[in-house]
């Protein structure tokens, strides 16, 4: 039986700079302690953000998957999307358009998901190496 | 040169001259130059400016204004004045810059500036006059343009492209009107076409601005980069230091006393204008870097223009002015040596630059 945490949704403030990254660091921590936290990150007030913002972006996201959770973002700006280009970091995010479809995404692939909880995963990939070892 | 001097000695014009003025559009319905004209100068409606004009901006070397006069010069124009509007103020310093070699006159109102020296031009003989506003990118025959002119016989005739009118037009000075009716005559009424045949790119927004570099760098125009070829599409101008671990994909341009520092990668028809610095691993692809820049360390600019701490992407029409000063800004480190340059250049005396030695200073005025 697979049971799903939930997951998070957190607004990003108007500016994650210096400051404001500190800030929302000290209130995301908690989550971040957590058993595999699952973290959507809501972008849509977002108008700036900068180096240290991204910084902070990437070190939740390091915390996230060392719990083996994960954070996404959503409703990400164009204006945002150009600094996370910019800083080479948009490929290291999934973004989603909404922060609804990024709570999905989570429950099609759970992380909770044991690889023995996953008999379609593990019996097809075994079970079509033991039908070519049977084949050859 | 030699052509038009040829039509000059065959006698069909004495003196061929140039008026190059840098101003908004000629407004339409024309303005009430009358009252313009009257010491009421509160009448003059034009808003204020703050954005460069995309003539005066340096591309892949040199502006297009100072392209133009140079296009002048080479026909065998010899009289040429260039003119700037009091509502471009905001930014003068780089309309000035622009065109180093042909200093610019300010005055309230370039439009009817340019119809006052039209107007007194009868006195010194310059029969034929061009009136060019600073703003499109044309590839002009002159000399062609000026026999079109003779065969129509008109006061005025305006060049045109397939999209519509251009600002440029050849005026029979002889023949000009009053200061007035001339400008009511270029903004409204049907003077002869002539059609250009040549490359134009209008310059209206900033991706116009990518587009001319693109083209130039395809050799799809006629706008060829400053500086030297160094190897098939990679063009270094002067004084340009890119490092050894660095790779300049073609084509590419890299202006003069710019730096791209280890490890970077330009290239996608990307142009890095002059005073410029590329730090460490940063990639520029199908980007233009206007002069003064810095870029920062392990970016990837794409599809973008940067100008300073600005930012603009072109596929995503977006513009963003970045207050961190390690991504992008104004080149501060360049401009200080250029400024001790200039201060040895032009003997400022030993005081200020000894004041300031070993010290760089950032465009707000902080130190780096």
């Amino acid at each position: 039986m697979l049971i799903s945490k939930p997951v998070v949704i957190m607004q990003l403030p108007e500016e994650l700079n210096r400051e404001t990254a500190q800030n929302f660091m000290l209130e995301l921590q908690p989550l971040l302690e957590s058993h595999r936290p699952r973290i959507v990150l809501d972008c849509s007030h977002l108008r700036y953000i900068d180096g240290a913002g991204v910084e902070m972006l990437l070190q939740c996201l390091e915390e996230a998957m060392k719990r083996d959770g994960d954070l996404k973002l959503s409703a990400v700006s164009p204006e945002s999307e150009v600094i996370l280009q910019l800083m080479r970091v948009d490929r290291v995010f999934e973004v989603f358009l909404t922060s609804e479809d990024a709570v999905r995404s989570f429950s099609v692939t759970p992380p909770e998901a044991d690889p023995q909880d996953s008999p379609l995963y593990a019996a097809g990939l075994f079970g079509d190496v033991e039908a070519l070892k049977q084949a050859s | 040169m030699s052509a038009l001097c040829d039509l000059l000695q065959k006698g069909d014009f004495i003196v061929v001259g140039a008026i190059i003025i840098v101003a908004p559009e000629i407004p339409d319905p024309p303005r009430d130059f009358s009252a313009v004209r009257s010491s009421d100068r509160n009448l003059h409606a034009v808003p204020v400016q703050k954005r460069t004009p995309l003539a005066c901006v340096e591309t892949l070397g040199r502006s297009v204004l100072e392209r133009g006069v140079d296009q002048m010069l080479r026909a065998g124009v010899s009289a040429i004045t260039l003119l700037g509007d009091n509502c471009l103020a905001p930014v003068r310093g780089e309309v000035d810059q622009a065109a180093t070699n042909f200093p610019l006159t300010w005055g309230d109102d370039a439009w009817l500036g340019a119809a006052q020296i039209l107007s007194c031009r009868k006195e010194p003989e310059i029969d034929v006059s061009f009136l060019i506003r600073a703003a499109a990118f044309v590839e002009l025959d002159p000399l062609d343009a000026l026999q079109f002119h003779r065969e129509q016989q008109q006061v005025v005739t305006r060049a045109f492209d397939e999209e519509g009118p251009l600002d440029i037009w050849v005026v029979d000075t002889a023949r000009v009107p009053e200061s007035d009716d001339l400008l009511v005559m270029l903004g409204q009424s049907e003077p002869a076409h002539y059609t250009v045949r040549g490359y134009v790119n209008r310059l209206e927004e900033p991706r116009d601005l990518r587009r001319l570099v693109v083209d130039s760098l395809s050799s799809r125009c006629r706008l060829r980069p400053q500086g030297s070829e160094m190897r098939p599409g990679v063009w270094i101008d002067d004084g340009a230091q890119v490092h050894r671990t660095a790779r300049i994909v073609a084509p590419a341009y890299i202006g003069r006393r710019s730096r791209v520092e280890e490890q970077c990668l330009i290239t996608r028809c990307s142009n890095v204008e002059s005073d410029c610095q590329i730090d460490y691993g940063t990639v520029v692809e199908d980007s233009s870097i206007l002069s003064n820049s810095y870029v920062g360390i392990g970016l990837d600019v794409s599809h973008s223009i940067v100008n300073g701490n600005q930012l603009l992407n072109v596929d995503r029409g977006v513009t963003l002015e970045i207050a961190d000063a390690g991504l992008i800004r104004r080149n501060g480190i360049l401009r200080k040596e250029a400024s001790l340059k200039s201060a040895e250049a032009f003997d400022w005396g030993e005081t200020m630059c000894a004041q300031d030695a070993g010290k760089h200073v950032l465009d707000d005025g902080s130190d780096a």
